[in-house]
């Protein structure tokens, strides 16, 4: 946790960008900030930072927002991970730019403490779930441990509803590793399995559910 | 390149001969000396010079739409060609001649007849009563309409293209030769076949004509309809902003030396918008989930601190439900009262019932200690709850407190009591 974090700021408004700036920790540098999806993808392939900071919706491009900038940075995936930010609370948003490769979703409204906490996670590898996400995963997936499933990607473990759960309940990761009596890296491995889960499986729900929450 | 053929401004009448004669390159007056001598041979030249006058614009009217559209075409006379540049007060001069030139062709066209049957042809009178009335109707309505929507109709109706002008001719002929048949028919009354025919012809001539027309205004309609929808929607957004975002930041204005009620207008003010973006009309059921949220929604407003829910499956509301909605409410007041912060409420609903977590990050209390009198915790919580089959656990440390929820549902099959 000790060393340099590089991120680039993409959000079109400005007042959001310089406020976010702001509240970040002090071991987080910004590098570039960007306003649209060309300025997002031409700045990303320059500076290479460790983290973006990514709205979800974006002007310019074809329309696609932050899952187009993500899109649009692929071969970086690797070496670059992608935060998802946005005042969106609809399943469709959030799940389109987590399926497009992004490490995790906040909401806009939390703290620059908070924030800092999901960027060093994101750096670290980790994924960075927030309740609301967590009970989409649950809605979409379903709370009940079913093994009649056909593949492994299209339902979560016991274990993996139990985190799921705890973090839809407001839980921090620590507090989770105490309740289930596990480290806090096996809770960051078990949440790491259901983003991967939720970006690979092509269980019909999955979509249904989003196209129906879209559609009705 | 020939002059296109365009009524002429230099008129005796409608401008006819002179528009003729410069398209045909010949001297005008040769021109006038042909028509009149075709009026003589059985009243030709005026059925003619009608023609062309009802069909051919003047440079005028060709000036005014010159630039849009092709221009009138004349099966292969060839109407193509450039605008031509007129002096603007010719057209009054023409108008005004309009009247007597009219008069004085219905008189030309009586003469031509009696001149015809003096020199031998005969002219079936019974005939022309019919014929005379139908021209002299489509005159008259025709010059009812104004030039530029006499120019709209010819549009609508294709009458600029040539296809579309064939069918319109064809079906006037058949209107006419319809509405012919129908009067004179009264010679031959007992064919009945003849009758049908006629009027078969009067509804497909009418109908041909119309067809084109009735299409377009129907689409007409359709854009207008789709306007207005757009129209209505805008206005309805417009309103809705106006009466709560406008509203809300002259508030927040106004308020703006409480740090309180600037979170509080602005966290409410976030929710009624989200609300109104996001949430399904269709999904506003009235359910378990709705509930919850209304709850918590009023209690953020109340206290001012931010209630969040998450909501995983819905369940629809019974009488057991309703007193899990009550306790819930307990449970998040009491947060929002003594812990304060961010609140987070998760809730998870389906047919086994329903659960509601209430989480705080307050001090947190000693569950044991609360004082029996208490009523808050034991009779809203605990009583309550127990009373309708369900369960509280409250767990409460210095890092904060959740209350669990639990309610089962009746099963469909166990007898309701």
């Amino acid at each position: 946790m000790a060393e340099e974090i590089s991120v680039v700021v993409v959000d079109d408004h400005a007042i959001f960008r310089s406020g976010l700036r702001a509240d970040l920790d002090h071991r987080i540098t910004v590098l570039a900030e960007a306003a649209t999806v060309e300025e997002a993808i031409a700045a990303i392939h320059q500076h290479r930072p460790r983290v973006v900071l990514l709205d979800v919706h974006l002007p310019g491009g074809i329309g696609g927002g932050g899952a187009e900038v993500i899109a649009g940075c692929t071969q970086l995936l690797g070496a670059t991970s992608f935060l998802a930010l946005s005042v969106s609370d609809s399943a469709e948003d959030v799940v389109t730019v987590i399926r497009a490769g992004a490490r995790g979703y906040v909401t806009k409204t939390i703290s620059g403490t908070e924030i800092s906490a999901a960027v060093f996670r994101v750096a670290s590898g980790d994924a960075v779930f927030s309740p609301r996400l967590a009970g989409f995963v649950l809605d979409a997936f379903g709370t009940a441990a079913v093994a009649s499933v056909d593949s492994e990607l299209d339902r979560l473990s016991a274990r993996e509803l139990e985190v799921m759960r705890l973090i839809a309940r407001g839980y921090s990761y620590k507090e989770v590793a105490r309740e289930l009596f596990i480290s806090i890296k096996t809770v960051e491995t078990h949440v790491s399995a259901v983003l991967r889960k939720l970006q690979l499986s092509s269980r019909h729900e999955l979509t249904r559910w989003a196209a129906e929450r879209r559609l009705l | 390149m020939k002059a296109p053929l365009l009524r002429s401004n230099d008129a005796v009448i409608a401008g006819v001969c002179a528009g003729l004669a410069a398209h045909l390159g010949i001297s005008i007056r040769a021109t006038r000396i042909g028509m009149a001598a075709l009026c003589l041979a059985g009243g030709a030249g005026v059925l003619l010079y009608g023609w062309l006058w009802l069909l051919v614009p003047t440079t005028e009217e060709r000036r005014r739409r010159g630039t849009s559209s092709p221009g009138l075409r004349l099966g292969t006379t060839g109407l193509a060609g450039a605008a031509v540049d007129t002096a603007p007060e010719v057209t009054a001069r023409a108008r005004a001649g309009r009247r007597e030139a009219l008069i004085g062709a219905a008189l030309l066209v009586v003469a031509a007849a009696f001149v015809a049957q003096q020199l031998g042809a005969s002219i079936q009178w019974g005939w022309v009563l019919p014929v005379g009335a139908v021209a002299v109707g489509a005159v008259l309505a025709w010059s009812q309409i104004d030039e530029s929507r006499r120019a709209g109709l010819m549009d609508r109706a294709g009458a600029i293209q040539a296809g579309g002008m064939a069918r319109l001719i064809l079906g006037l002929v058949l209107v006419m030769v319809g509405v012919l048949i129908m009067v004179s028919g009264s010679i031959s009354w007992s064919l009945t076949w003849s009758t049908l025919l006629a009027t078969g012809a009067v509804l497909g001539g009418v109908g041909l004509v119309l067809a084109p027309w009735a299409l377009k205004f129907w689409k007409d309609l359709e854009a207008e309809r789709a306007g207005r929808i757009r129209e209505t929607e805008r206005a309805e957004i417009a309103a809705h902003l106006h009466d709560s975002v406008l509203q809300t930041l002259a508030l927040i204005q106004n308020r703006a030396g409480s740090e309180h009620d600037v979170v509080r207008l602005a966290r409410a003010q976030e929710r009624e918008l989200r609300s109104w973006l996001y949430a399904d009309t269709a999904r506003q059921t009235g359910n378990f989930a709705d509930r919850i949220k209304a709850v918590a929604a009023e209690i953020e407003d109340s206290y001012g601190h931010p209630v969040d829910v998450v909501s995983v499956g819905d369940i629809p509301m019974s009488p057991r439900q309703e007193v899990m909605a009550q306790a819930a409410r307990e449970a998040v007041l009491n947060a929002a009262k003594h812990a304060g912060g961010t609140i987070s409420v998760y809730l998870e609903a389906g047919p086994f019932g329903s659960e509601v977590f209430v989480r705080d990050r307050g001090r947190g209390f000693d569950v044991d200690a609360v004082p029996a009198d208490r009523m808050g915790i034991r009779e809203s919580l605990y009583n309550r709850m127990q009373r309708h089959g369900g369960t509280v656990i409250i767990r409460s440390s210095t890092e904060g407190t959740e209350v669990k929820l639990r309610m089962p549902e009746e099963k469909s099959g166990e007898p309701r009591g």
